[in-house]
């Protein structure tokens, strides 16, 4: 706690500095860490519609969505009728799934965080370690360029020594006014895996926000997963309890 | 019969242990040729068959690309057509239907990603070894639903014994939540480590229901009378496959595709094999030149004495030549006999190698081998013998063309 206050006095030190100094140059770290607030709200309720393509084949699924902070979310399919009910709760790093047929949580064991979610491009760890990019990689501006009139940031995250991670790169592209644009994903040789790209910016939910997302992987076009918000609210705070395995297996809302 | 033949003859038999020494040395190295060579084949026949029995078959008939991707949606949407190629064709023992689908299996107390297999449990068992291998409980029978075969090692780690549930959750065909409960009535033990430790085998149609299959099914698997049939077998079934599937979605793929790495293993063996082999004739060149060597300079007195009457080195290098030639055959026939005997012995009773059972089982070799006689096995050894102990006879014979009579005749 103490030291990341500390961590924060010192960045919002150095922001002024920066600031002070130079008139544009954005320090990265901070830059991420707004990006993900500001994406991610103090907490969200979302309606998303699942499009899983593939060239001779397309299946698509809405869910219902609540997050909170970097930690904690729960998503339930609301359709197609076959899947509704199937839920999954994230907490922290550790992810469950609910399945009414059988009427069982199971809890994912770490072998499985690298298959795919619910059968999309996403993969399970794509959720769990979601706030990764901001505890275990490092960030450097790598450039800039413009995007409808705006700044943006292109920037190069490498992961720290040590640190448990998936990837061996990614590279992000932020937006001035804390849009992410997209973030590629690359592997330990920096070759790109996997591509998500952030499409169709308009007002969601009280601010500008994409109202598609896109992953795919990177050798391949013709095949990925879109995410399309229908709704999206934005909310100072929801209940601890949403978050539980009882509201998971009985959903009150 | 020229002289020199007789003369060769006689000469073989005028020291008959000397002779008899040389003659075993050749036949018992022959005999371990042709023993371990029919051993090592026997043992990839072996080996091969008990591979192919565990799950894989002789042959398979998939959908393009299933092999790599293992992608649910790949799949033989009639598997009845394809058995009734197979019905047609000849040396097909039996065949079976599989669908495979990645899973996630959980007990109450844990959870793992695993294969769930479905299986036509009456056609299964003709094929693999599955029904032989329960070890606790009972095999699948026609009508089970909601019944499933765990490996020993998976139930071990799950925590789970007879009649305990097993949620599985996974992704159906169609991409939709695949979820059964479904009930343990057998554990099975292959030998296969891996194998026990991430598979479960369920009914087929139970399989179809959950993941929503419609009668498909990922792999039609066969098995062949004899392992030496099933290139042409391949090329019969590929032939009438790609007459009933025009859109060449189907592929068939024998034991070698599906097996790529017991394919390098045999390939590695071999390899160690050859030079172990190389080692032993070297072996034997080298003592088979010894005792020729010493029977020459035994027999220096006797040469001065031929040559001394009149002998020409050019026929005294051709007399050598027929008496090691001679002594060669004789113990290259009696060995490829001793060794065909031997071989044939243990190919009847097996050979059994329990002490190793703990090594051999992951490979999944059975505990009782059997060498198998061939033609190769049988003259490879010898016909590599004859060609040394040709080499190695020559040394003495042109030797003794530049003997001096006179000086030969001095010696002892």
């Amino acid at each position: 706690m103490k030291k990341s206050t500390i961590f924060m006095t010192c960045l919002t030190v150095s922001i002024v500095i920066t600031l002070g100094t130079t008139a544009f140059a954005q320090d990265p770290e901070a830059l991420v860490r707004a990006a993900f607030d500001y994406y991610r709200g103090k907490a969200s309720v979302a309606t998303v519609k699942m499009t899983v393509h593939r060239p001779d084949w397309e299946r698509v699924s809405t869910m219902k969505a609540w997050t909170k902070g970097q930690e904690d979310g729960i998503f339930r399919i609301v359709s197609p009728p076959k899947d509704a009910g199937n839920g999954t709760l994230k907490r922290g790093r550790e992810m469950w799934t609910f399945n009414p047929k059988v009427n069982r949580v199971i809890k994912l064991p770490p072998s499985m965080m690298s298959q795919s979610w619910m059968g999309s491009d996403f993969s399970n760890n794509d959720l769990a370690k979601s706030d990764s990019l901001l505890k275990d990689y490092s960030h450097t501006l790598a450039g800039t360029e413009t995007h409808e009139g705006k700044t943006v940031y292109i920037i190069k995250s490498m992961p720290n020594p040590d640190a448990p991670v998936v990837w061996g790169m990614q590279t992000l592209k932020i937006r001035e006014d804390h849009i992410f644009l997209s973030e590629v994903f690359h592997d330990e040789d920096l070759k790109p895996v996997k591509i998500m790209t952030a499409h169709d910016i308009r007002m969601l939910g009280g601010k500008l926000f994409p109202m598609v997302w896109r992953m795919r992987k990177a050798d391949v076009e013709d095949e990925y997963t879109e995410l399309t918000y229908s709704e999206l609210t934005f909310k100072e705070d929801l209940p601890d309890n949403l978050f539980t395995l009882s509201n998971l297996r009985n959903p009150r809302r | 019969m020229s002289v020199d033949v007789k003369m060769a003859w006689r000469n073989i038999w005028r020291n008959p242990r000397r002779s008899i020494l040389t003659m075993t040395a050749i036949a018992f190295a022959c005999l371990l040729l042709v023993f371990m060579l029919s051993f090592q084949f026997g043992s990839y026949d072996t080996m091969i068959n008990s591979a192919v029995k565990i799950h894989t078959g002789h042959l398979q008939v998939q959908a393009e690309g299933y092999q790599d991707k293992r992608s649910m949606r790949l799949v033989v949407p009639d598997p009845n057509a394809i058995g009734s190629i197979l019905d047609e064709t000849s040396g097909i023992e039996a065949y079976t239907f599989r669908a495979n689908a990645f899973s996630l299996v959980s007990s109450k107390e844990r959870t793992y990603g695993i294969m769930v297999i479905g299986v036509d449990p009456i056609r299964e068992a003709n094929v693999s070894t599955l029904k032989k291998v329960i070890r606790q409980g009972s095999y699948l029978s026609a009508e089970d639903m909601d019944q499933a075969l765990v490996g020993e090692l998976l139930a071990k780690n799950l925590q789970v014994g007879l009649g305990d549930e097993l949620v599985v959750l996974g992704q159906g065909r169609d991409g939709s939540v695949a979820a059964t409960v479904v009930q343990v009535k057998g554990i099975y033990n292959s030998g296969m480590d891996e194998f026990d430790r991430s598979s479960i085998h369920i009914p087929l149609k139970h399989f179809q229901d959950v993941y929503d299959m419609r009668g498909s099914v990922h792999e039609v698997v066969a098995l062949g009378t004899s392992l030496g049939k099933i290139p042409a077998i391949k090329r019969a079934v590929a032939g009438a496959v790609e007459d009933q599937d025009p859109k060449h979605n189907l592929v068939v793929l024998d034991w070698m595709d599906l097996m790529p790495g017991l394919v390098e293993g045999i390939q590695l063996d071999l390899v160690s094999g050859l030079i172990l082999y190389v080692i032993l004739i070297v072996v034997v060149a080298f003592s088979i030149l010894n005792t020729f060597l010493m029977a020459v300079f035994e027999r220096r007195k006797e040469f001065g004495v031929l040559m001394a009457v009149g002998t020409t080195p050019g026929r005294l290098t051709k007399i050598l030549l027929l008496e090691s030639i001679t002594m060669t055959i004789v113990g290259i026939v009696f060995g490829m006999i001793a060794g065909s005997l031997v071989t044939w012995y243990f190919q009847v009773n097996g050979i059994s190698i329990e002490g190793t059972s703990e090594v051999v089982r992951q490979f999944g070799i059975p505990e009782r081998m059997f060498p198998q006689l061939s033609f190769l096995s049988v003259s490879i050894g010898p016909i590599l013998v004859l060609f040394i102990t040709s080499l190695a006879a020559l040394y003495p014979a042109l030797k003794v063309r530049r003997l001096r009579p006179v000086e030969a005749l001095a010696s002892v």
